[in-house]
């Protein structure tokens, strides 16, 4: 990227920020998983990891991938190869903040909360947490190079099948 | 039902197992004396989570909590972490390191290894009151459990009168166990907890079933992980309470012939499927031995996993009668470079509460308690799977180390 173009693509604002996170999260509460790896950029980094393991510098994530083919696996294997009861899920986020930024990328974070919801049953609440993301400014819009996702659940209710 | 009515076993037990054993809030709280509070040993963490004199973590051992510590002089001691005083839970933290235990309530004092060293005011003050002249700190300790430390694991049993571990597991189980747990020194890679809502009793059924693993986990035959013609072992100690399954995937490049016929044939295959990133599975040998998959069932409180190169210990923590925790401790080896560290990683996302594989089972699990629970008192289980026999079997069609446990639970509870 030259100076030129990286010049011009500015911080994006609130606005946008907020156009990108409303189109993930209707994405994921739609479960329109097979679009999901979509948000993120080849080299990326996903996870959703306990804060336990996070404070304590431990690697291991209740959710990662490594790359957008390790997403793409997570998304097929979510709508091909795993057995689940059915349920909805939605995503709640709020204090959306911009932490930093360095060449074309931003760092943001935002608290975040998801609900459950099985069949026949009250919904709930899965994991309550907070996002660190690093979002690309690409010349097509905003991308996903990494979501680290810190849970204070550390109980998941049984199951955890879709990405935050 | 009468809660105190005689509870029955179907004539044929070997191959029937009632409801009831799921559902029945007494037969729980026996089980927790006889099985939990009884003479076995519990699986109670890991010897590098209490590195050095003074470290602690706490743990949940049947329904008790309890500290594992490590005294001054190096030494792993198990106690029950409830005041002698009044009760108070005195450590809160999961892990620490500290001098002594403090109870925040009136600040008695106790060491490293459980033992009571101060009770404030025990004289009284000017001359009044104070505890009893009688009383004797040594008599008043923290509950202790018996404790052995195996090749870098810790565990500890509320009864004192017990085998060693290996005599416990028996020599074809402690092969197994000593292939993973070799006493090379261990690194914990991180924690996934999970509350599962069945009784604890079905995790333990679970692993010790061949049979579903190639039918449930649609992703290990699709991805060539778990194929129902791979060569298995299946391992039960004399007693039936313990067992091993082990497989030895067959290299990729091996003509499946009809092998893969076995393996087209299983509802849900689609061998469209392809990894778009095959780091996911590809594992590098680590261990002695050609299995690529050793799953160990030690009764009552512990699966030990080894798969590609993912090795955890799930933890089984009774809630309870249709709940319990089920925690993963994921480790591996201290000389681990940032590449098999990154591996071992990648693996853990095949287990947990998000596992591609241990996914299902959470499911299956809840699945098995909202169904049985309706009509629990009339109506059982049917695992005739390899017959009734109960022995060891070098395929995945058998039932039979589900059988064995029963045999085993049935003596001990009934004893
Ligand atoms: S309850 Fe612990 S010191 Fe009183
Ligand atoms: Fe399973």
């Amino acid at each position: 990227m030259n100076d030129l173009v990286r010049a011009q693509l500015a911080v994006p604002s609130r606005d946008e920020l907020h156009d990108f996170y409303d189109s993930y999260f209707e994405t994921l509460d739609s479960a329109r998983v097979s679009e999901w790896p979509d948000f993120f950029v080849d080299d990326c980094v996903y996870q959703i990891i306990p804060r336990e393991n996070f404070e304590a510098g431990y690697q291991l994530c209740t959710m990662q991938g490594d790359s957008k083919g390790m997403l793409i696996d997570r998304a097929q294997a979510i709508l091909k190869t795993q057995m689940f009861a059915p349920r909805y899920c939605r995503r709640l986020y709020s204090g959306l903040r911009i932490t930093g930024r360095r060449d074309g990328m931003i760092t943001v974070r935002q608290t975040l909360v998801a609900i459950q919801t099985l069949i026949d049953g009250p919904s709930e609440i899965l994991v309550c947490g907070v996002a660190n993301d690093v979002l690309e400014i690409g010349t097509v819009g905003l991308l996903f190079k990494e979501r680290i996702v810190v849970i204070d659940s550390e109980m998941i209710a049984n199951s955890l099948i879709y990405p935050i | 039902m009468d809660a105190a009515a005689p509870r029955y076993w179907p004539e044929a037990q070997a191959g029937s197992i009632p409801y009831w054993i799921y559902t029945d809030k007494d037969n729980y709280l026996e089980e927790l004396e006889r099985v939990w509070y009884g003479p076995h040993w519990l699986y109670a963490g890991l010897e590098v989570e209490v590195p050095e004199p003074g470290s602690y973590k706490t743990t949940v051992l049947g329904a008790r909590p309890v500290v594992i510590s490590r005294a001054k002089d190096g030494t792993v001691h198990a106690f029950e972490n409830r005041c002698a005083h009044r009760g108070v839970r005195i450590c809160q933290e999961r892990f620490g390191s500290v001098e002594s235990f403090t109870c925040p309530y009136h600040q008695w004092n106790y060491a490293l290894d459980g033992a009571l060293q101060g009770v404030p005011f025990r004289r009284g003050i000017k001359g009044e009151g104070g505890m009893p002249r009688d009383f004797d700190p040594k008599a008043n300790g923290l509950r202790k459990l018996k404790v052995e430390c195996v090749n870098g694991a810790i565990w500890a049993s509320f009864s004192h009168d017990m085998p060693s571990f290996r005599e416990y597991v028996g020599e074809t189980i402690w092969g197994r166990y000593s292939r993973v747990f070799s006493g090379k020194k261990l690194r914990i890679i991180g924690y996934n907890r999970q509350l599962v809502p069945s009784n604890w009793k079905l995790m333990l059924e679970n692993v010790k079933d061949p049979y579903h693993a190639a039918l449930l986990h649609v992703f290990f035959a699709t991805f060539g992980l778990y194929r129902p013609d791979q060569k298995n072992a299946l391992e039960m100690d004399e007693s039936g309470a313990h067992a091993c399954l082990t497989a030895i995937m067959p290299p990729k490049d091996a003509a499946p012939a009809d092998g893969n016929a076995v393996a087209t044939s299983l509802p849900g295959f689609d061998a469209g499927l392809q990894l778009a990133d095959s780091r996911l599975i590809e594992g590098v040998r680590e261990l002695t031995g050609t299995e690529t998959v050793s799953v160990m069932s030690l009764f009552p409180s512990v699966i030990l996993l080894q798969q590609l190169n993912s090795m955890q210990a799930r933890q089984i923590v009774p809630r309870s009668v249709d709940k319990f925790e089920l925690i993963y401790t994921h480790f591996g080896f201290e000389d681990d470079d940032e590449e098999m560290q990154a591996r071992r990683v990648r693996h853990a996302n095949l287990f947990g509460p998000a596992g591609f594989v241990s996914a299902d089972d959470g499911e299956v699990l809840q699945m098995t308690q909202e169904g049985i629970s309706p009509d629990a008192e009339n109506a059982s289980a049917l695992v005739r799977m390899g017959g009734a026999e109960i022995k060891d079997a070098t395929h995945m069609a058998t039932e039979s180390a589900i059988r064995g446990m029963y045999r085993y639970y049935r003596e001990v509870m009934t004893a």
